[in-house]
C-alpha cells in the first residue's frame, strides 16, 4: 500500500435481530451501529464536527438494494438523520451487490491514501427481513443478470451456486459424495464457530454433520442443484461500521498498536455465470478472478499465505467457501477436500476460516457483509474477538464477493 | 461428563418432547421417550425433530412406555422427568426411577417449582446424591434458560459437572437457584404477570385486561404483554405457579401472588387461555379465515372486541424507539405524568427491584437475575433496564420518588443501586417500537 491506513475501530449489530419485527427503521439500525462503532474507536461526534470544519472526514455507505427491501434510495444522505454531526460530512452510497461495503471500504481507503481525508467512516448495512423469502430471493436475483439469470426463477442464487458446485466437481473430477461431505463439514464448522460469537445469527441453532450431509429431507430440503438449506447463508438484518484513519491522525492523537490495511485486491469476473465458467477453461481455478484478487492483495501487502493467521470468507453458500480455500492459496486448486477433511480450516486448524461463523453462521446482511468481515479481521488482529479469538493472530485476510463471484474484493488487515 | 443415553419421562407432553429433542440434537444422545402409550411416544418423536428443525435427530429417539421404564432407566446416563406438575405423580415416578438408576447417573426433574429436596427423598440413599432440579423453559430451542438446583443431599462435584455439561454441551444458559418455590425466573416473571392481572381488576372501569396490556406492551421491554403471556402460558398453569409461591413464601410482595377472582372463575369454566380457545382473550376465526381478537371484560363478564388504546406517552415512546432514540423514549416515560405512564413506569421500577431482591434471596449471584429474564422470558433483564434508565436519570432518586412505602420500607434502594453492574445484555434489543 502506498500510504498507511489505520483502523481506529468498528462494530457490528446483533445479527439475530429482526428490525422489522422490532418495529424499528433503518435510522435506528444506523444509529446503533454507529454509536457502537464510535465507542469502540473512542471517536466522538464532537470530534467529527471539528474535523469536518477542515473537510478532513468522509462517510461511505455500503448497501445493495434498499430500494427493493424498504423502498429507499439516496442512502449516503441518511447519515444526517443519525446525528446532526453528519451535517456537511461528504457521504455517498456504494454498491456492488453483496460486495457493496467492500467498495465503500475501498473508496474510504483511497481517500486516506490520497491524503484527502484523515478519518473515514464506513457503514455497511441491509434490512432483508422486511419481505418474505420468495420476494427476498427475487430481489437478490438482481445481483446476477436479472433478465437472464433471475427473472421468474425461484431462488435464483441457490441455483447459481448449485451450478458452481457442479462446475467444481466437473473441473477437478471430484467424487460427488466426497465433495458434498466436504461442503457439509464446511457448514458445520461455520455453525459451530457461530456458537462462539455472541453476535452471530445462528448462535442458538442446532446443526450437525448428520443433518448437513443428508440433503433432500424435510428439514434440509434441496434449494439449488446438489445444495441443501444447510449449505446456505442466512437472510439477515444488520449493519457493520469501520472507522479508518490516516497516519497523520494517529500521530496527532498519539495512538499506538492500531491495526492497518496491508493490501487489497479487486477484480471483476464476467457477469453471466455461463461466461464465468467458460472463462476458467485455461485456469487451474474454478474462479480465476477470485484467485487473482487474492494474488493482488498478497502482492500489495508483500505477504504470502504463510503470513496469514485467520481468514474470513464469503460463504454465501458452502460451494463458494470451498472455492475460496484454493483461491486464498491454502491448498492447490482441486485439493480443497483434503484441506477440509484434515481440519486445516477448522477453528483450531492451521488456517482457520470464518471463526466468526461466516455468512452461514454469523449471518449475511448482504450490503453489510464486507464491513462485517473487515470488523472481524480487525478484532482478530487486535485481540478483541473474545470467544472466537484465534490466538496470536497477526494478519487476517478476507474475501467478499458480489453476485456469482462476479465482484471480488480481498483485504488483508494486520498489525503494523 | 459424558451423556450418551437419556430417558425422558413424560415425553409426549410439550416440554417432554422439546427436551428430548434438545438432548438428541446438541449432545447427540440416544433418548428413550417414555409416555403412557408407546404410539404417542412415537408421534412425539416425529414432532421432536421439528422443534430443533432437524429430522436427522429422529433416529436418536426411541419410543417407549411405562412398562419399559425400569429398563430404560438402567441404561441411561441421565433421566429427565417431565411429567405433570403434580407432587403426588412426581413422587410416584421418582420412587420408580430411584429403583433402577445407575450408580453415577444423573436423575433430574423439570419441575417449575416443586421442592427438589422432597423429590430427592424418593431416591434410595445410595443414589440420592445424584438427583437435581433442571428446569427448562418452553420452547427450549428458543429459550435457553435452565435453572439448576441442588438438594441438601446432592453430590456437589456431580453438580459442577452437570452445570458444565448443560452449559457447554446442551448450550443452556444455566442459572443456579436455591431450592425455593418457583425458583428464580417464574418467581420474578409471575410476580409481574399476576400483578398485571390484579391491576386489570383494579382498573376494570378503564377497560381492564386490554387496558393494562396496552400500557405494558413490547415498547416496555418484552415481546408480548404480560396478560397475553399468562393467556399463552395457560391460566391453570399460571394459577399453580402463583398458588405455590403464595403458599410457600412470605416476602414483601406476598399479596401480589394472590390470583384475582375473575381468573379463578375463568379457570372454573375451563376457559384456560389460548390452548382452550378462550381465557383472558378469545381469538375468533370466521369462515373467510379472518381473525378477530376479543378480550374478556372483567366488568361485564363478557368477551368484547379489543380496544385499540392510544396513550400519548406510549405513542411517543414508540415513535422514539422506531428511530432508535432510546434515551428520548425513557425521558418521555419518566416525565409524562398521565395515569398510564405512571402505572407503566412503576411496574418497570418494581420489576427491577423485585428481580434483584429475588436474585439475592433465591440465587447465588445477582447477575442471575439478568440471565433468567433475558433467556427465559425474553424480557429486558433488570440490569440492562437499569442501564437504560441510568442514561437519563438518577435511578435511585426516581425509585424513591415513585415507588410506594410498602416497597421502600422493605427494600434498601441504595443497596440495589450500589449493586448495579454492567449487563451483558443489550437493553436496546428488548424495547420494541410496538
Amino acid at each position: 500500500m502506498k500510504k498507511k491506513v489505520y483502523i481506529l475501530g468498528g462494530a457490528q449489530t446483533d445479527f439475530e435481530r429482526n428490525w422489522t419485527k422490532e418495529g424499528k427503521n433503518m435510522i435506528a439500525l444506523l444509529k446503533e451501529a454507529i454509536e457502537d462503532g464510535f465507542k469502540d474507536a473512542d471517536f466522538t461526534m464532537d470530534e467529527m464536527v471539528t474535523l469536518n470544519k477542515e473537510n478532513r472526514v468522509g462517510a461511505f455507505v455500503g448497501n445493495f438494494i434498499a430500494e427493493q427491501y424498504i423502498s429507499q434510495g439516496h442512502l449516503g444522505a441518511f447519515l444526517t438523520e443519525v446525528n446532526p454531526a453528519f451535517y456537511g460530512v461528504p457521504s455517498a452510497r456504494y454498491e456492488a451487490a453483496c460486495a457493496s461495503s467492500s467498495v465503500a471500504l475501498d473508496a474510504a481507503i483511497s481517500k486516506i491514501e490520497a491524503e484527502e481525508y484523515d478519518v473515514c467512516i464506513v457503514v455497511g448495512w441491509e434490512i432483508m427481513k422486511s419481505v418474505d423469502s420468495k420476494k427476498g430471493g427475487d430481489i437478490l436475483g438482481r445481483a446476477a443478470y436479472y433478465e437472464k439469470e433471475g427473472k421468474g426463477i425461484d431462488l435464483p442464487f441457490p441455483k447459481l451456486f448449485g451450478r458452481l458446485a457442479d462446475a467444481t466437481i466437473d473441473k477437478y473430477g471430484l467424487n460427488q459424495e466426497r465433495y458434498l461431505n466436504a461442503l457439509a463439514t464446511i457448514s458445520c464448522i461455520n455453525y459451530a464457530n457461530a456458537k462462539r460469537n455472541p453476535l452471530a445469527q445462528t448462535r442458538k441453532w442446532f446443526m450437525s454433520y448428520e443433518e448437513a450431509s443428508h440433503r433432500g429431507t424435510e428439514s434440509n430440503p434441496i434449494v439449488g442443484g446438489l445444495l441443501g438449506v444447510s449449505d446456505c447463508s442466512q437472510v439477515t438484518d444488520g449493519a457493520a461500521v469501520v472507522i479508518l484513519c490516516s497516519e497523520k491522525y494517529i500521530q496527532e492523537k498519539g495512538l499506538k498498536d492500531k491495526a492497518i490495511v496491508k493490501g487489497y485486491g479487486h477484480r471483476t469476473a464476467p457477469l453471466l455465470f455461463d461466461k464465468k465458467m467458460a472463462d476458467n477453461a485455461n485456469s487451474d481455478y474454478v474462479l480465476p478472478w477470485t484467485r487473482q484478487a487474492c494474488l493482488d492483495a498478497y502482492r500489495r501487502a508483500e505477504l504470502t499465505v504463510d503470513d496469514i493467521d485467520v481468514f474470513e470468507t464469503h460463504d454465501c453458500f458452502s460451494s463458494s467457501e470451498f472455492a475460496a480455500i484454493s483461491a486464498f492459496g491454502i491448498c492447490d486448486p482441486g485439493k480443497e477436500c483434503e484441506a477440509v477433511e484434515n481440519g486445516v480450516i477448522a477453528f483450531d486448524g492451521a488456517k482457520p476460516i470464518n471463526p466468526s461463523g461466516g455468512l452461514i453462521g454469523c449471518g449475511h446482511p448482504v450490503g453489510g457483509s464486507g464491513a462485517r468481515m473487515f470488523v472481524d479481521l480487525y478484532k482478530q488482529v487486535t485481540g478483541k474477538a473474545g470467544g472466537y479469538q484465534i490466538k496470536g493472530a497477526r494478519n487476517g485476510m478476507m474475501l467478499n464477493i458480489g453476485g456469482s463471484a462476479t465482484t471480488n474484493y480481498v483485504f488483508i488487515v494486520g498489525k503494523e | 461428563m459424558t451423556i450418551k443415553t437419556v430417558t425422558v419421562v413424560g415425553a409426549n407432553g410439550t416440554m417432554g418432547t422439546n427436551v428430548s429433542a434438545i438432548f438428541a440434537s446438541f449432545c447427540n444422545a440416544r433418548v428413550f421417550m417414555v409416555s403412557r402409550d408407546i404410539e404417542k411416544s412415537g408421534k412425539a418423536a416425529l414432532r421432536a425433530g421439528k422443534t430443533v428443525k432437524a429430522d436427522s435427530i429422529i433416529k436418536n429417539l426411541v419410543p417407549a412406555d411405562y412398562s419399559m421404564l425400569a429398563d430404560c432407566v438402567k441404561q441411561s446416563d441421565l433421566v429427565f422427568e417431565s411429567a405433570a406438575e403434580n407432587l403426588e405423580i412426581k413422587i410416584g415416578l421418582h420412587t420408580q426411577i430411584g429403583q433402577s438408576l445407575k450408580k453415577g447417573a444423573i436423575a433430574c426433574t423439570g419441575s417449575s417449582g416443586l421442592s427438589i429436596t422432597r423429590l430427592a427423598e424418593c431416591y434410595p440413599e445410595e443414589v440420592r446424591c445424584q438427583f437435581f432440579g433442571v428446569h427448562m423453559f418452553n420452547p427450549p430451542y428458543q429459550l435457553t434458560l435452565c435453572e439448576l438446583t441442588a438438594s441438601p443431599y446432592s453430590d456437589m462435584q456431580m453438580y459442577a459437572e452437570l452445570k458444565e455439561f448443560l452449559t457447554n454441551q446442551l448450550y443452556r444458559t444455566v442459572a443456579e437457584s436455591k431450592d425455593l418455590p418457583a425458583f428464580l425466573g417464574n418467581r420474578i416473571g409471575f410476580y409481574f404477570m399476576n400483578e398485571a392481572l390484579q391491576y386489570a381488576e383494579k382498573y376494570q372501569d378503564n377497560g381492564g385486561i386490554d387496558y393494562i396490556d396496552s400500557l405494558l406492551g413490547p415498547f416496555t421491554g418484552r415481546t408480548m404483554p404480560p396478560i397475553t403471556t399468562a393467556d399463552f402460558v395457560g391460566l391453570d398453569v399460571h394459577k399453580a405457579i402463583v398458588d405455590n409461591i403464595y403458599e410457600n413464601t412470605s416476602d414483601y410482595v406476598h399479596e401480589k401472588f394472590v390470583l384475582p377472582g375473575y381468573v379463578k372463575r375463568l379457570i372454573d369454566k375451563k376457559k384456560l387461555g389460548r390452548k382452550s380457545g378462550e381465557g383472558l382473550y378469545k381469538l375468533i376465526k370466521n369462515d373467510s379465515g379472518d381473525k378477530r381478537l376479543m378480550v374478556y371484560d372483567i366488568k361485564t363478564g363478557q368477551y368484547r372486541d379489543e380496544i385499540k388504546y392510544s396513550f400519548p406517552f406510549a405513542l411517543r415512546m414508540k415513535a422514539f424507539l422506531r428511530d432508535g432514540d432510546y434515551d428520548d423514549a425513557f425521558r418521555e416515560l419518566i416525565s409524562n405524568r398521565s395515569q398510564e405512564a405512571d402505572i407503566c413506569l412503576r411496574f418497570l421500577l418494581r420489576y427491577i427491584v423485585y428481580a434483584l431482591y429475588t436474585a439475592e434471596h433465591v440465587g447465588y449471584d445477582l447477575r442471575v437475575a439478568d440471565d433468567v429474564m433475558a433467556t427465559g422470558f425474553t424480557w429486558c433483564p433488570p440490569f440492562a433496564m437499569m442501564e437504560a434508565f441510568s442514561r437519563v436519570c438518577d435511578l435511585g432518586a426516581l425509585m424513591k420518588e415513585r415507588l410506594k412505602p410498602d416497597i421502600l420500607s422493605n427494600v434498601d434502594i441504595d443497596h440495589i443501586i450500589a449493586e448495579q453492574i454492567k449487563s451483558k445484555y443489550d437493553y436496546r434489543i428488548y424495547f420494541k417500537a410496538k
